[in-house]
């Protein structure tokens, strides 16, 4: 009703059809503990919308952690992660799942459900229990369904799928889900070669539709050829950031995992690749 | 109505939002031209925006549990030390008919039969509600230690006052009590996991002791009188506490609906349900006192039978689909494990009463041996 308090000029044609922008995710002098351990210290990051942004670092140097933070899994010991600027804390749950899509590590759904039953699941933030089914329920479910290519096994149980069609089935929820943000920890870790590529390229896919993708990664390779933006983390802190192709050098990468390493350029992309990785030499 | 003009129907409104930007926009459709999902009949009202989803192997299984618990009520009441035709039943439970046959029907069956339904069905209700909680079949509250917290607080009171005072006060002092305990003592991992499981039945032993320990130093008549709490009976039900029962059953029944969706994705992991928009933490407290609540109530009523709450939540599994936690159903077939369970405890060596705790035990155990055995299940 507040409306009509507004003058027409406010609320000018113009404005109303101009490209709105994704919301800007960032973290604003965040730090988290695990337990009493200090995992993460004064970190302030700022995801660029629309692109896909690869957390790489060592084993426990905080890159699943800062993820979910960034979810609001974890509850940060100080700071703050901004979402438009706005601190997620004080978001109610359901309105930041509109806003934000998360796939945890190692996703296990109940037992017996189909590929479409569990990407229904991604509608549920839109839906109450006054409102159940919509059109938009129906045209999203099945969007996501086309998108992750899983129109064939739109019925088969979970359980009956390989390790990258039930990873994609997993995205596609995160997809139903309709959220400018997604948050993907470590999604291709238990996955081969081929199945991994499914998943990045599907990855690609979504951020060429606008989505902002944020993907905690083991694999440099991978996150070199498959992001935009490259976030090298150690220790709890960022050590790095920038596109792969300019900020991943030999010194980077002994720095983050104390290894040598050779990096060539490939051909086709034009993205880092590591050649001849071997332990650091360590002084006598 | 003209509080609803605010709210236009959903379906007519699509918002033209960047979040939408890469979903092919289509003309708007009306509510009623939406296609259910398979296995679902869509019912919209799309002038308040409301729709629903019905799905019609749940629909059909509630009913069918629903005729079965008839059947059976009617059998119930027919059978007995002094048995009854099931067409002279009826006119006697609305008041008519035969005035012995009316007396019998509505002072000594009827009662029973509802403490019988009332208990099975809140034993199962916080069954289903504690092993959603848990992610594990075997985490019902008898399991966890709720059932024996509130038996030694009910019993408590039995021995210690000579005369009971409150019975279901007692027995939620006595869950709660455990429940605290077993949570204390699963210190931090939560109610997943074996930790909190095995902390569980410690505290049951612990309280089952305490009730053997209470029933062993008071004189035999008053033992006497506490030994039905102690294996689960129907043949001593404390005045007052079936009403309650019944009471905190509807409402607990209402509450666990309202927070199906909740139960639903509560079986995912944490991250998965919070990411979808649940606040987990203050869900998972709520569904747990529920449970709590349920529990100590029927416990007040029928002791602790706590087999129910293990076969009841697994029937209504296996005949419903995995897409949703079956609360009805469980609630449903709790009330008919029950039911069955105390007709023959009552008819199979009459005059001599079997505990209907003793029944459910004697089904229970051989079904708990086969849930832990059998192969790896597969759903169709």
């Amino acid at each position: 009703m507040n409306n009509s308090s507004l003058s027409p000029e406010q609320v000018s044609p113009g404005q109303v059809s101009a490209t709105p922008v994704s919301p800007t995710l960032a973290t604003d002098a965040l730090c988290m503990s695990y337990g009493q351990r200090r995992v993460i210290e004064n970190l302030d990051i700022s995801l660029p919308s629309g692109q896909v942004t690869a957390i790489v670092g060592p084993n426990g140097c905080g890159k699943s952690t800062l993820l979910s933070g960034l979810a609001r899994l974890h509850k940060p010991g100080s700071g703050a992660v901004l979402l438009d600027s706005q601190d997620i804390q004080h978001l109610p749950a359901r309105q930041l799942a509109t806003q934000l899509a998360l796939l945890p590590q190692e996703a296990v759904a109940p037992e017996g459900l189909t590929v479409t039953e569990l990407i229904r699941f991604g509608r549920q933030p839109h839906q109450g229990w006054l409102r159940q089914w919509s059109a938009e329920d129906q045209r999203v479910v099945q969007y996501a369904l086309d998108a992750a290519g899983l129109e064939d096994l739109a019925d088969r149980p979970l359980e009956a799928l390989s390790g990258g069609q039930r990873q994609r089935a997993w995205i596609a929820m995160t997809i139903a889900q309709q959220t400018p943000l997604l948050l993907l920890d470590e999604p291709t870790s238990a996955l081969d070669l081929g199945h991994q590529i499914e998943v990045f390229e599907l990855v690609r896919h979504l951020a060429c539709h606008g989505r902002t993708v944020v993907m905690v990664l083991h694999d440099l390779a991978s996150a070199c050829r498959y992001s935009d933006n490259l976030i090298a983390m150690r220790d709890g802190q960022i050590i790095a950031q920038g596109a792969p192709a300019e900020v991943v050098t030999p010194e980077l990468v002994r720095e983050l995992y104390q290894v040598d390493c050779t990096l060539l350029l490939d051909p086709d992309t034009g993205s880092p690749l590591l050649a001849n990785v071997r332990r650091v030499a360590q002084p006598a | 109505m003209k509080v609803m003009a605010n709210h236009p129907p959903l379906t007519d409104v699509v918002t033209p939002s960047h979040v939408l930007n890469n979903v092919p926009i289509h003309t708007a459709e009306h509510a009623d031209s939406v296609p259910a999902p398979e296995g679902y009949w869509h019912i919209a009202l799309p002038r308040w925006g409301y729709s629903f989803l019905l799905e019609k192997r749940a629909l059909a299984v509630n009913i069918g549990l629903l005729i079965a618990l008839l059947a059976s009520c009617l059998l119930y009441l027919s059978l007995g030390s002094v048995p009854l035709a099931p067409s002279a039943v009826i006119p006697a439970v609305l008041g008519k008919g035969d005035m012995m046959t009316a007396f019998m029907v509505q002072e000594l069956r009827l009662p029973r039969l509802a403490a019988a339904c009332f208990a099975g069905a809140a034993f199962a209700l916080s069954g289903i509600l504690m092993q959603t909680l848990a992610r594990n079949r075997l985490a019902t509250p008898g399991i966890i230690g709720i059932d024996n917290g509130a038996t030694a607080f009910a019993v408590a009171s039995i021995v210690g006052m000579s005369v009971s005072i409150a019975p279901p006060a007692m027995a939620l002092a006595g869950a709660t009590t455990a429940a605290v305990l077993t949570f204390g003592l699963a210190a931090g991992s939560g109610t997943q996991g074996y930790r909190f499981i095995v902390a569980g039945i410690g505290v049951g032993a612990v309280f089952g002791a305490v009730t053997q320990l209470m029933l062993a130093r008071v004189a035999i008549d008053t033992a006497n009188a506490a030994y039905p709490w102690t294996v689960g009976s129907l043949n001593a039900r404390p005045g007052g506490a079936v009403q309650l029962l019944g009471v905190g059953l509807a409402l607990g029944v209402i509450a666990a609906l309202a927070l199906a969706r909740s139960l639903t994705l509560l079986r995912f992991k944490d991250a998965t349900a919070s990411g979808l928009g649940l606040r987990v933490k203050a869900r998972r407290l709520q569904i747990l006192m529920l449970s709590v609540v349920l529990t100590a109530f029927a416990v007040a009523v029928a002791g602790p039978v706590g087999m129910v709450a293990l076969i009841g939540p697994e029937i209504a599994r296996s005949l419903s689909s995995a897409r949703h936690v079956p609360i009805m159903a469980a609630t449903l077939a709790g009330a008919l494990v029950m039911l069955l369970a105390d007709l023959a405890g009552r008819t199979l060596l009459a005059p001599i009463e079997i505990p209907v705790g003793i029944v459910t035990a004697v089904i229970g155990g051989p079904w708990l041996l086969w849930i832990l055995m059998r192969p790896q299940r597969s759903r169709p």
